[in-house]
């Protein structure tokens, strides 16, 4: 017997997403993703001032505000031929790493732990035992039976009081889930020093950006100056500031975060063997530390894996019109030259074509147009995007800081290499990055002081920053990692206004809907054969769909016209 | 960054969102005007998130300006003091992490400030579009003033 149930919207993501997914015995047959609200920055972005777009653009979005600025400006950049200073790339590495480290934390404790973690459950653990198991993985100061009775008592007040808020929606009691009620007590526990901890790490984007939320950026370096004897600039202070934020976020990812996630992993083996979908990975890499123009020295390195074949890294180039192509066979799009056609980013089009159902509706014409999302190819090749991929191109590049992290986990949890193709692979992905990143973010630090140090302050170059010494007509790629995937925005310049403005967001990669072939992309092809014990409780689904931190926001745009908020499964 | 235990005034929503902004909006008049009294901040909270509990763990009194779909007539100012995030009205930016998990993840970390919420009826769905409707500017300046009495007193 087979039935097709809708999750919508899917909860914990910023944005709005629906799944639907056909289950047959128990286990999912096929599934349909869609985006049910619609974009439209690039409409809002036509005829302004280059330079004012990232501040646009940065809107799109609460959780990833930075790396769209960061797109937007090296779109910019890249357009006019404006290399920054080597200060302006350090800072903005900084600032790019901080937010990784404070996004993957976020999206562990706060986004999808509650897919492994039962909150009602920690209710009954006892708390000297938690101690015990807490402190035999690791020193963490929090770990004592004291903190953890607390933290039980808070939330047991929280929840009597009727207010689960947060911890609403949530099957509690499924079997699906598995830990005993202590590592249910430690993860809630660190769940809140997570959420203290994080509010602190983020201060490193109102230093360098002058304000949080919304960090400014610049194009052609980084709007902050440095002297350290002067109260309005980055002074000594403010850098010492920064430092000891970097050396508190080491200590929370390796005491708090990595330990947590192995000692969840332990207890679920079983996902790595689900969840894997498609088998193609792209990453557009960053962290450059000679300049935005040669990738070959970016610290996350680009590159493209198909089949997980890992002995073969595909050059991914942005600017070739054959490589990524946008296609709306499936989406609520229509192109003037017909909409079989697969179009290049410079030659993108945002005309909206609402073919779907008027809500509310039960079930969407999947035969049809069924998403607000485009579907991106890379070659034709539907492609996974996030921080597997990431961590799978540099680990087939030979990046020893990864290549050690990844040997370390494996080897801990004793499995092989071949379960990073799975839910719990993409999940324990997101725990090296950040291991690596955190550690990465001290080296950067220590660049950047050198560098001052030596008198060497430059920030921001005039170069082509008057619109007068452009030329006519000018195009530009601004290729970034945002913490969930591949991010790039592309530029066409004409007559010193935006002409067009074109962003391929991660969720679009992953969240997409089939191309015109049937390929599936990679949240459909990833829950294909995923268990589903009890379809009015599909907490499998959710598990592999926030394996992949979706963040829906940039994807589409515009909220439901109902304004729903309560996650709603529904059956068909 | 604000003065310890002052007031903040927070203003929420998405400028791209056409009068979804609006609580941007609010906190860009206040800026305007005369500087507020000392030991109050105006902060443009745009679509943060969980970034924003830091600067609202160091408010003794929180005054948060978002709109709201509520189907008041638009630019209505309804002045709210909610205690759990579920009494706001239907939340609107296209977040799902939102101003009522903000707000739960706020009381969690055992922090009980004085909360008021300015909620300002727009219509909706909005267009996109980075304008905002006449009527719903009016609100604005009016929850403005009502901000202003308010920091005052």
């Amino acid at each position: 017997m087979s039935n097709r149930i809708v999750i919508d919207p899917v909860t914990r993501i910023e944005g709005h997403l629906r799944i639907e997914a056909v289950i047959e015995n128990g286990v999912v047959k096929d599934a349909f993703s869609a985006g049910t609200m619609v974009r439209g920055i690039e409409k809002i972005l036509k005829g302004r001032d280059p330079r004012d777009a990232w501040a646009f653009t940065e809107r799109v979005c609460g959780v990833c505000t930075t790396v769209h600025a960061l797109a937007s400006v090296r779109a910019v950049e890249d357009a006019l031929g404006i290399q920054v200073p080597k200060n302006a790339e350090l800072v903005r590495n900084l600032m790019f790493a901080a937010q990784y480290v404070q996004d993957h934390v976020v999206h562990f404790y706060h986004l999808h732990a509650l897919d492994w973690v039962d909150v009602v459950s920690m209710l009954k653990a006892n708390p000297v035992e938690a101690a015990k198991i807490a402190q035999s993985i690791s020193p963490w100061r929090n770990n004592t039976a004291g903190h953890f009775a607390a933290v039980q008592n808070r939330v047991k007040k929280f929840v009597e009081s009727g207010q689960l808020g947060i911890f609403a929606n949530g099957y509690w009691g499924h079997k699906a889930y598995k830990l005993p009620p202590e590592v249910n007590l430690l993860a809630v526990s660190h769940y809140l020093d997570a959420l203290e901890w994080q509010k602190d790490l983020v201060k490193i984007h109102a230093i360098f950006g002058g304000k949080n939320p919304h960090p400014n950026y610049l194009v052609g370096g980084v709007p902050c100056s440095f002297n350290l004897e002067e109260v309005n600039a980055i002074n000594t202070e403010r850098l010492n500031h920064v430092g000891s934020l970097i050396k508190q976020a080491i200590e929370f990812v390796e005491q708090v975060y990595v330990p947590d996630l192995l000692a969840v992993a332990g207890f679920y083996k079983d996902w790595a063997a689900i969840g894997g979908g498609l088998e193609n990975y792209l990453a557009y890499g960053d962290l450059p530390t000679n300049g935005y123009g040669d990738p070959s020295k970016f610290m996350l390195p680009r590159g493209a894996i198909l089949g997980r074949n890992l002995n073969e890294i595909h050059e991914v180039n942005g600017k070739n019109v054959e490589e990524i192509k946008e296609y709306i066979s499936h989406s609520w799009y229509s192109y003037a030259g017909g909409d079989a056609n697969g179009l290049h980013p410079w030659k993108g089009e945002t005309e909206f074509n609402f073919t779907g159902p008027k809500p509310p509706y039960t079930q969407l014409n999947v035969e049809g147009k069924y998403s607000w999302l485009k579907t991106p190819r890379w070659k034709d090749h539907p492609m996974e995007v996030g921080p597997l991929s990431r961590m799978l191109v540099a680990y087939a590049k030979g990046v020893t800081d990864v290549k050690e992290v990844v040997g370390a986990v494996l080897k801990k949890l004793d499995v092989p290499i071949t379960v990073l193709f799975s839910t719990l692979g993409r999940t324990a992905a997101r725990g090296v990055e950040t291991q690596v990143v955190a550690h990465w973010m001290k080296g950067i630090y220590d660049d950047l002081i050198t560098n001052i140090k030596n008198n060497e302050l430059r920030t921001h170059t005039r170069y082509r920053w008057d619109p007068a010494t452009w030329p006519a007509e000018a195009q530009g790629v601004g290729m970034t990692e945002a913490p969930r995937g591949a991010l790039a925005h592309w530029i066409k310049i004409k007559d010193q206004k935006i002409d067009n403005y074109q962003l391929v967001v991660p969720s679009t990669w992953n969240a997409s809907p089939r191309d015109g072939k049937g390929q599936r992309s990679a949240y459909e092809a990833s829950l294909i054969g995923t268990p589903v014990a009890n379809p009015e409780q599909p907490v499998e689904i959710l598990r592999t769909i926030h394996s992949f931190d979706p963040c829906i926001a940039c994807a589409v745009h515009v909220y439901d016209p109902e304004g729903k908020q309560v996650h709603q499964v529904s059956f068909y | 960054m604000q003065e310890p235990r002052g007031t903040l005034v927070l203003g929420l929503g998405n400028t791209l969102m056409g009068d979804e902004g609006v609580g941007v909006r609010v906190v860009e008049l206040l800026l305007e005007g005369p500087p507020p009294p000392p030991g109050v901040t105006c902060l443009d909270g745009g679509t943060g998130s969980l970034v924003l509990l830091e600067p609202m763990q160091g408010a003794r009194r929180l005054l948060l300006v978002d709109a709201s779909a509520d189907g008041h007539p638009p630019g209505t100012v309804r002045r709210i003091i909610p205690r759990f995030a579920s009494d706001f009205p239907p939340s609107l930016s296209a977040h799902d992490i939102g101003l009522r998990d903000l707000l739960d993840s706020f009381y969690l970390l055992g922090e009980s400030p004085e909360v008021v919420l300015y909620a300002i009826s727009i219509p909706w769905p909005q267009e996109l579009g980075t304008g905002i409707a006449p009527e719903v500017e009016a609100g604005a300046a009016q929850a403005a003033a009502m901000i202003r009495e308010e920091w005052a007193s």
